[in-house]
This record gives C-alpha cells, sequence and structure tokens, in this order.
C-alpha cells in the first residue's frame, strides 16, 4: 500500500520529453564550444590569426554590418549564389528529365555525365576568367556548373528502376506517355531530386566563393581573403559565420521544400 | 441468382494465341504459351490454373492488351485487342500497383482521370467501392501506411470502382491471409451475382479456384496449352456452405489429380531454376 503510493507520488515530475533532451543537449554542445574558444581566444592564441566569439561579434557589427561596401559584398555574394543555383536547378532538372526519359538515353548519355562531374573543376576557373571577365558573370557562372552536375546525376539516377508493375498498371488504366512521366517517373524521381538540390547547394556556393577568392574585387570570398592578409581574424571569422548562416538559410528553404513534395516518405 | 448457361454471348474471344519470349531458335526462346483457344462468357467467372511459369499471367496480360502475342488474336466484344482497353478492362495484379506517392483518394482520382471517368462521380465511387472492402477511414493514408493486406483490399476496390464490365485479376490474393481471402472471395461472388461482370482470375488455391468459378481452365506445364475445363455448377453469390458439401471436395480432389503430373512436369523441365527477373 504504502510502496504504490510512494510510486505514485515519485511519478509527479514529469521527465523531459526526448525531443527536448535532444535540444538542450545540442545547446549544451554549443555552449562549451563558444566558452572553450573564449578562453583559448583571451589566452594561448596569437590575435593575427584567431579572435575569441565575443570579438567576432563585436567585429560583426562594428567591421562588417557598419561598412558599406561590405554589406554591398555580402548582398552581391548572396545574389550569385540564388542566380547560380536557380539556373542550376532548372537546366539541371531539365538535362536531367530529357536525358533519364529514355532507357538509351540513360545508358548511353549518363557515363559522360558522371565522367565529368568528377572532374575537379577549379582547373577550369582560369579558363572562365578569360570567357566571362572579373565581373559577376564568372562567380555566376562558375556557380551553375557546381550546381548543375550533382542535381543531373541525381535526377537521372532517379529515375531509374521504376517498378514495372506500376508502368503496366498505369497503362492499363489507359495513362499516356505524358501521364506515367508526370504521374510515376516524375514522383518516383523526386527524393533523388532533393538529394541533388541539398549538394548542389553546397557546391553552387562553393563555385562562387572560389571565384570570388581567385578574382574579383567584392563579394564575401574577397573581403575574407583581404581580412586573412591584413591580419585580421575578427572581421574575417564574422564574414565566414555570415555564408554559414547564408547556406544554412538557403539550405532551410530546400529542407521546406522536400518536406512538402515528398510527403509520403514519412 | 444467376446460374450459367452456355447461350450466354461471349465477352471475350482467345483465338489461335501462342506466346514466345526470346527470338525464334536462340538459346534463350521460350514458348509460354501454345495454340490458345477460348471463348470466356458474359458475366462469368474463370479461373486460370497450371503449374508455375506455364503462361498464366502472359495469358491474362495478353487478353488486357498490355503486349501482343506473337500469334493469334483476342478480340473483347466485337474489339481486336491491339493495346489496353482502359474503359473495357481493368486490371488486379498480384501487388498493390497503388502509386505510393498519392494516398488513397489521390490514386482513385488519378485512375478515374486515366479512365476519363466525369469528375462528378470521383468522390461517391471511391467512397462507395472503400466501403466495399471495409477501408473508409483510410482515405487519406498513403499506401505505405497500411499492411500488405490493406493494401490488396484498396486496390481490389480500385479495380471494381473502374466499373469495367471486364476485371482480370492475377493472383490478387496470394499476398493475405486465408481467412481474408475467404472473406473477400465471399464477397467478389456477392459483387459478381449483383453486377454480371466477367472476371478471369488466376490461382494457386484449388479451394479459392473451385470456391470462385464457373468454369477452371486447367493449364499444362510450359508450354501453355489447355489441358482441360472443368466446370462447377453451382449460382453466385456462394456461402460458406458451399465448401462443405461433397462436391466441392469432389472438384478440388479432381482439379489437384489433373495438375499433380504436370507440377511434376513443370519442376522436372525447369530444373528447379528461377524464373529470369522483369529488367
Ligand atoms: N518478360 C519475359 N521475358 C522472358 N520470358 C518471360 C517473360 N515473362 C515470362 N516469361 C516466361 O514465360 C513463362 C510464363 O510466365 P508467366 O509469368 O506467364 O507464368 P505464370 O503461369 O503466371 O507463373 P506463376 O504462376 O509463377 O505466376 C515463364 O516460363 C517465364 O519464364
Ligand atoms: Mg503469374
Amino acid at each position: 500500500m504504502s510502496a504504490l503510493a510512494a510510486k505514485a507520488g515519485s511519478e509527479t515530475p514529469p521527465r523531459m520529453t526526448y525531443a527536448s533532451r535532444v535540444v538542450w543537449t545540442r545547446r549544451g554542445v554549443i555552449a562549451a564550444i563558444a566558452v572553450f574558444f573564449e578562453i583559448y581566444g583571451r589566452t594561448f592564441a596569437d590575435p593575427n590569426l584567431f579572435s575569441p566569439p565575443s570579438t567576432i561579434v563585436a567585429a560583426l557589427f562594428q567591421k562588417v554590418f557598419a561598412e558599406e561596401r561590405i554589406r554591398d559584398a555580402i548582398w552581391i555574394t548572396f545574389m550569385e549564389v540564388s542566380v547560380a543555383y536557380v539556373m542550376s536547378v532548372v537546366f539541371g532538372l531539365a538535362a536531367g528529365l530529357l536525358v533519364g526519359w529514355t532507357r538509351p538515353g540513360r545508358h548511353a548519355v549518363y557515363p559522360i555525365i558522371l565522367l565529368l562531374y568528377s572532374i575537379p573543376q577549379v582547373i577550369l576557373l582560369p579558363l572562365f576568367v578569360l570567357i566571362f571577365g572579373i565581373g559577376p558573370a564568372v562567380k555566376i557562372a562558375f556557380g551553375f556548373t557546381h550546381g548543375i552536375f550533382p542535381i543531373m546525376v541525381n535526377v537521372i539516377a532517379g529515375m531509374r528502376n521504376v517498378s514495372p508493375l506500376l508502368l503496366s498498371g498505369s497503362r492499363s488504366l489507359g495513362a499516356s506517355s505524358i501521364d506515367v512521366a508526370r504521374h510515376v517517373y516524375f514522383p518516383h524521381m523526386v527524393p533523388s531530386l532533393f538529394a541533388g538540390l541539398r549538394l548542389a547547394m553546397t557546391l553552387t556556393l562553393l563555385g562562387v566563393i572560389l571565384g570570388e577568392l581567385y578574382v574579383s574585387t567584392t563579394g564575401i570570398g574577397y573581403y575574407t581573403k583581404l581580412f586573412a592578409e591584413r591580419l585580421d581574424p575578427a572581421p574575417l571569422f564574422a564574414l565566414i559565420s555570415v555564408l554559414a548562416f547564408m547556406a544554412i538559410l538557403l539550405n532551410e528553404v530546400v529542407r521546406v521544400a522536400e518536406r512538402k513534395f515528398t510527403r509520403w516518405k514519412r | 441468382m444467376t446460374t450459367l448457361s452456355n447461350d450466354k454471348p461471349t465477352a471475350i474471344s482467345i483465338r489461335n494465341v501462342s506466346q514466345r519470349y526470346g527470338e525464334a531458335g536462340s538459346s534463350g526462346a521460350v514458348v509460354a504459351l501454345q495454340d490458345i483457344s477460348l471463348d470466356i462468357r458474359q458475366g462469368e467467372f474463370l479461373c486460370l490454373l497450371g503449374p508455375s511459369g506455364c503462361g498464366k499471367s502472359t495469358l491474362l496480360n495478353i487478353v488486357g492488351g498490355l503486349f501482343s502475342a506473337t500469334e493469334g488474336q483476342v478480340k473483347v466484344g466485337d474489339k481486336i485487342v491491339k493495346g489496353p482497353l482502359p474503359a473495357d478492362i481493368s486490371f488486379v495484379f498480384q501487388e498493390s500497383t497503388l502509386y505510393p506517392w498519392y494516398t488513397i483518394r489521390e490514386n482513385f482520382d488519378v485512375a478515374f482521370k486515366f479512365q476519363r471517368v466525369p469528375r462528378n462521380e470521383w468522390k461517391e465511387r471511391t467512397a462507395s467501392a472503400l466501403q466495399a472492402v471495409g477501408m473508409s477511414s483510410f482515405i487519406d493514408h498513403f499506401p505505405n501506411q497500411l499492411s500488405v493486406g490493406m493494401r490488396q483490399r484498396v486496390n481490389l476496390a480500385r479495380g471494381i470502382a473502374l466499373k469495367t464490365d471486364i476485371i482480370l485479376m492475377d493472383e490478387p490474393f496470394a499476398a493475405l491471409d486465408e481467412q481474408t481471402r475467404m472473406v473477400l472471395g465471399e464477397d467478389l461472388s456477392e459483387l459478381l451475382a449483383a453486377t454480371k461482370k466477367t472476371i478471369v482470375f488466376v490461382t494457386h488455391s484449388l479451394a479459392e479456384a473451385v470456391f470462385l468459378s464457373d468454369r477452371i481452365v486447367v493449364m499444362t506445364a510450359r508450354p501453355g496449352r489447355i489441358k482441360t475445363i472443368v466446370e462447377v455448377n453451382e449460382p453466385h453469390p456462394r456461402s460458406p456452405d458451399f465448401m462443405l458439401q461433397p462436391r466441392f471436395s469432389e472438384l478440388r480432389n479432381e482439379l489437384y489429380a489433373l495438375l499433380r503430373d504436370e507440377i511434376r512436369q513443370a519442376i522436372a523441365t525447369t530444373g528447379g531454376s528461377v524464373r529470369p527477373s522483369g529488367d
């Protein structure tokens, strides 16, 4: 009797749910890293190479956001990445669908695309500069050639292995080839497309930043190079955080779209 | 009460159909069907029974126009079958052909759209077909959220909702447990009595064949030919009592005797090898 009562009593403070435990653990880890680098930054670190997080945050407002040229540079990078990404998505999807649509197309062309994809494109950057000059065009072009490949590859890969049973089923219902494309091949390909979209986002960002580091007189890449050469780490790290934030933001857009379009996967 | 008589009009006429896979004379060539001729009457429940690999699915796909036979011809009514006839024939396959990316409701809608059913009928047809198989409450679920058996019930409901005169079923109950098979079998028998549909049904279950069929076509081992046709004279709808009658087990035993030799032969010729996969 008393044991029962004791047991009932012990249940009253509800335990943390699994989700909230995950969130708090994550926050704890982030805080620990911040504290570690704060201490390290203030004690042992070479101030020419490293700044504590508090200084970085201060620099973010005083040296990065305060300067109009740098604000413009962030905006330019954002625009270049967005344009390059949208172009990658549109052309990558179109090319992928075109190649992936027929079996001979897949068999003949897919290996060529895979081969091209495996070439490190950075080797072509000087050539790109010759063609596109040093304005935004070269950075958009370089971001685009980085982004389009993972999308094409994943779209084509996603159109393989469609269940023959679904195809016969659709045909017996009277579906035309357009119907089959729209209701069988396309939805079958969507999860793979999103894997490609995420990868393409990272690579487009990489392409644009590489372009800015190598040529260009503005953009996030240009200013990080500048701050690094001036041995001024605080605004350098602040700019890196801005870039990271941009990557997270764009990735989140893709993630929301993915949740919407692959409801059936969960 | 429907008793089947021989003077019913012919729904499907199969004439000298042969099917060969692979180039003639090549080592990989397989003769799946050899010279099949058969008239299927309107409103009849016809069962195809035969050893695995004898060409039952092949015959069903040819009748449904999913591919054309190497020789011979099939007529549905007075149309020569050259491709799918979605207005006349619907299929129910062994595995569900529901699209995993659409909910049950969307699956029905897409099927209606393909088949050009007027939009104002969609809702009502979906509801009553799902009701018939007891799946109404799952209308907004995705197929992956259902068990295999539930999926197949929905698949069956979709076949019914299309309201074609002919339904071709390729082992539709193979993935279901025995009790569900029997219940759905009874439902099917009732449906047949009520709607006069023509059903061609492939099964490996002797009891199912006897319980459901008006006629059972027994096929030989590959190359598939018609060995004999067994008549089951019992009106639809059939009640489970039919299974308790001596006639039921007599028919069942007769079928088993007919099939046993063919199955032994099928095992001997293939040497137990596995059939090639589709892709
Ligand atoms: N696409 C194909 N290509 C080559 N051979 C095939 C193909 N489809 C079927 N076959 C062959 O045709 C024969 C008949 O196949 P089918 O699927 O019609 O048999 P079945 O009677 O339905 O068998 P089961 O009872 O196992 O379903 C088999 O021996 C098979 O090897
Ligand atoms: Mg079969």
